[in-house]
């Protein structure tokens, strides 16, 4: 039986990502070995399978008690490091703190707190009594290094109490850094940790593609008289950094949704006067598909991939009414599924179940618009919400949740709110503040992106599934209509 | 002689006399004086009195101007258009447009009297200007969700319309299209707005 000491949830082959920033074409890949401990042989552990909030042994001997082990981050150390380094291991560190914070599966001493103890040099000299004080459970110890194309960042674990006092927990030596995206480092650590501590696939690497008005023209056919500015697609981090606009069409473009590979995404727009879908990869500069070939008689809206990314639902009103339909991505087998076909009944926004059997979408064909389940191929249909006001635009949770968040209310002001679909119990993830809309969920189904009034303008918030928000992700004009990829693979 | 002769001699010469307005030789016209030198600042007055008085020919002003024809205009007559947006862009024409826009109730693309009215007004423009090109936009207020006023906005253009059709426009000049609540008219918060919101508005795309 090993020691806790010696015990380290290190994997052998080292993690790498293909750093791909999107128009700043890059090729640079930042990979982590792991530290070697003195005199500790290292042991290889398989993976272990990904689970939300799975603790390992690591995590559990360093909280001693409780699930959280409290994590304290000191200034980097950067030994004879000039004013750019210095720059970016602050960018770093700071990153690296709002991402950890985020998944909430460590809690963390307050940078307020944590920049009042005095700065180390070395693992041996961090004044271990001061962390103590503030609670801390384990520093994350992290060091700067120049590097031929940037710079590397050695990251430790290091216990503060007892006997784990000065004891390398974990080490990973982070290469493939570089000046002109630091943040990109951090949420590299900031994944890899928790993949390494927690078994948990994080967020810090994935991007949101939303709507925003932050640099109206003229809307392109429409007189300067009415009030048509453009609203176009945009692309950043998930914590709001290095936002970049990927449609210039001065139209109108909403419902962007990624596809489960992370580089292609769909979204609605009218740039040929009418609205249909255009898929777009976003790495490549070539003009978009449209899969569902509208035209002025077969307008289409709204489309939401399947999770094994061959198939797209939308909603179109070719047939008479607004019905569901399913394509290929390639656009071929273009076909009805929910077949009101007239032209009373409004059926929008579908969205995939988990499994990719199911579809869940709003209708109004009960009087109100509520959300519907039905089967991909048109079968059966099963209501899911019978508010006394109305719900709408549903977005189904990844695997391992069987989860749907819609916007529920009477309007102006909407709330979020989440569904077990097996149970059917809800939970307001809003606080009626504002106007909530256009729920979508991260992809490890922990945290739900929503477009909100309550800062004022139009922004993207991001609300965990327990209920508290936790950030606004915009800043610039009005932004709506949000979407969370994967990581690129 | 006899005094008969003499006297009929003298009636003769009376006569004569009369028709020469009493006897004296009628005036005859002399040369208008030149008009006033105005550099001088004075009249120029000939020698010897008033004009037309004297025999002062060697002193009057001898230059004389001789105005130039006025222009003879090249003319010609077009006939004025009974079309006031002839030459106007279909830009123009929405800036100030004779197409009125329908409202309609929260929620609803249902057409009441004052929106038939509307309408029947918009057919009878787009029946004198034949050749026009309409996009119905159907608008809705900010209280639905973003995704449901699309659809209800490409029913209200719909709804707009099948009622134009009715009267008698071909469904081939009509195209519609949703904004949804994208593009509010006013963007208020209150009822007052909302209702300015709730409508189809016909552009003209072409003419």
């Amino acid at each position: 039986m090993m020691s806790k000491a010696s015990r380290m949830v290190g994997l052998m082959a080292a993690s790498t990502l293909v750093f791909a920033a999107p128009m700043r074409a890059r090729d640079t890949r930042i990979t982590s070995d792991p530290l070697q401990v003195r005199g500790t042989p290292q042991q290889p552990t398989p993976p272990t399978p990904p689970q939300p909030q799975q603790q390992t042994d690591l995590t559990l001997s360093l909280s001693g008690s409780g699930s959280h082990p409290r994590l304290a981050i000191p200034a980097f150390i950067g030994a004879g490091a000039d004013a750019d380094l210095l720059a970016a291991a602050k960018t770093v560190a700071d990153v690296l703190w709002d991402d950890i914070d985020f998944e909430q599966e460590f809690d963390l001493v307050s940078k307020d707190a944590a920049s009042r103890v005095p700065v180390a040099q070395t693992v041996e000299t961090e004044p271990y009594d001061r962390w103590q004080e503030l609670g801390a459970d384990a520093l994350v110890v992290g060091s700067i290094q120049r590097a031929p194309a940037g710079f590397t960042i050695d990251l430790k674990l290091v216990g503060v109490r007892g006997a784990d006092k000065q004891q390398q927990k974990f080490g990973q030596s982070y290469k493939g850094c570089v000046f002109a995206n630091a943040r990109a480092c951090a949420h590299f650590i900031s994944d890899d940790m928790h993949q390494k501590l927690r078994g948990l696939d994080g967020v810090a690497q994935t991007h949101l593609a939303f709507t925003s008005d932050r640099d109206a023209q003229r809307l392109a056919g429409r007189s300067i008289s009415a009030q048509g500015q453009s609203k176009e697609i945009y692309i950043s981090d998930y914590d709001g950094g290095n936002p970049y606009r990927v449609t210039a069409n001065q139209s109108l473009n909403l419902g962007s949704s990624w596809a489960p590979d992370g580089r292609t995404l769909a979204y609605t727009s009218w740039t040929a006067g009418y609205e249909d879908i255009y898929v777009s990869n976003i790495f490549q500069a070539r003009a978009p598909f449209r899969p569902a070939a509208g035209d002025w008689q077969k307008q289409n809206q709204f489309s939401s991939w399947s999770p094994d990314g061959t198939k797209l639902a939308f909603a179109s009103d070719r047939d008479g009414g607004w019905d569901i339909f399913v394509v290929n991505r390639d656009g071929t087998n273009l076909h009805n599924i929910t077949n009101s076909r007239r032209a009373g009944i409004i059926n929008g926004t579908p969205t995939w179940s988990p499994s990719g059997t199911q579809i869940a979408f709003t209708s109004d064909r009960g009087g109100s618009n509520q959300i519907y389940i039905m089967g991909a191929d048109g079968t059966g249909l099963d209501k899911l919400t019978s508010d006394a006001s109305s719900t709408d635009r549903p977005t189904w949770s990844p695997a391992p949740f069987n989860t749907i968040a819609y916007a529920a209310g009477p309007g102006p002001g909407h709330d979020i709110v989440l569904i077990d679909v097996t149970t059917r119990k809800t939970i307001v993830l809003t606080d009626q503040i504002g106007d909530n809309e256009s729920p979508a969920f991260a992809p490890n189904g922990r945290h739900v992106a929503f477009r909100t009034s309550r800062y004022g303008k139009d922004q993207i918030a991001i609300v965990s599934i327990t209920g508290k928000i936790q950030r606004k992700v915009t800043d610039a004009g009005n932004n709506t209509s949000p979407s969370w990829s994967r990581a690129p693979r | 002689m006899s005094r008969h002769h003499l006297l009929t001699f003298a009636a003769a010469l009376a006569v004569t006399g009369t028709v020469a307005c009493g006897g004296n030789p009628p005036p005859v016209a002399h040369p208008a004086a030149p008009p006033p030198d105005s550099s001088t600042g004075t009249a120029a007055t000939p020698p010897g009195g008033a004009p037309g008085s004297g025999r002062d020919a060697g002193t009057a002003p001898t230059s004389t101007v001789v105005p130039a024809p006025p222009p003879t205009p090249t003319m010609s007559a077009d006939a004025i258009s009974a079309d006031p947006f002839v030459n106007e862009s279909t830009d123009a024409i929405n800036q100030h447009s004779p197409l009125q826009p329908i409202f309609f109730a929260y929620d609803s693309d249902q057409l009441d009297d004052a929106a038939r009215h509307s309408i029947e007004d918009d057919a009878q423009v787009l029946k004198k200007y034949a050749s026009w090109v309409i996009t119905i936009e159907g608008h809705c207020d900010e209280r639905g969700t973003a995704e449901y006023n699309l659809a209800l906005g490409e029913r209200r253009a719909l709804a707009v319309k099948a009622y134009l059709q009715s009267l008698g426009l071909s469904a081939d000049r009509f195209r519609t299209v949703s904004y949804g609540k994208e593009f509010p008219f006013d963007p208020g918060h209150a009822e007052t707005s909302w209702a300015k919101n709730r409508r189809a508005h016909l552009m003209v795309t072409s003419k």
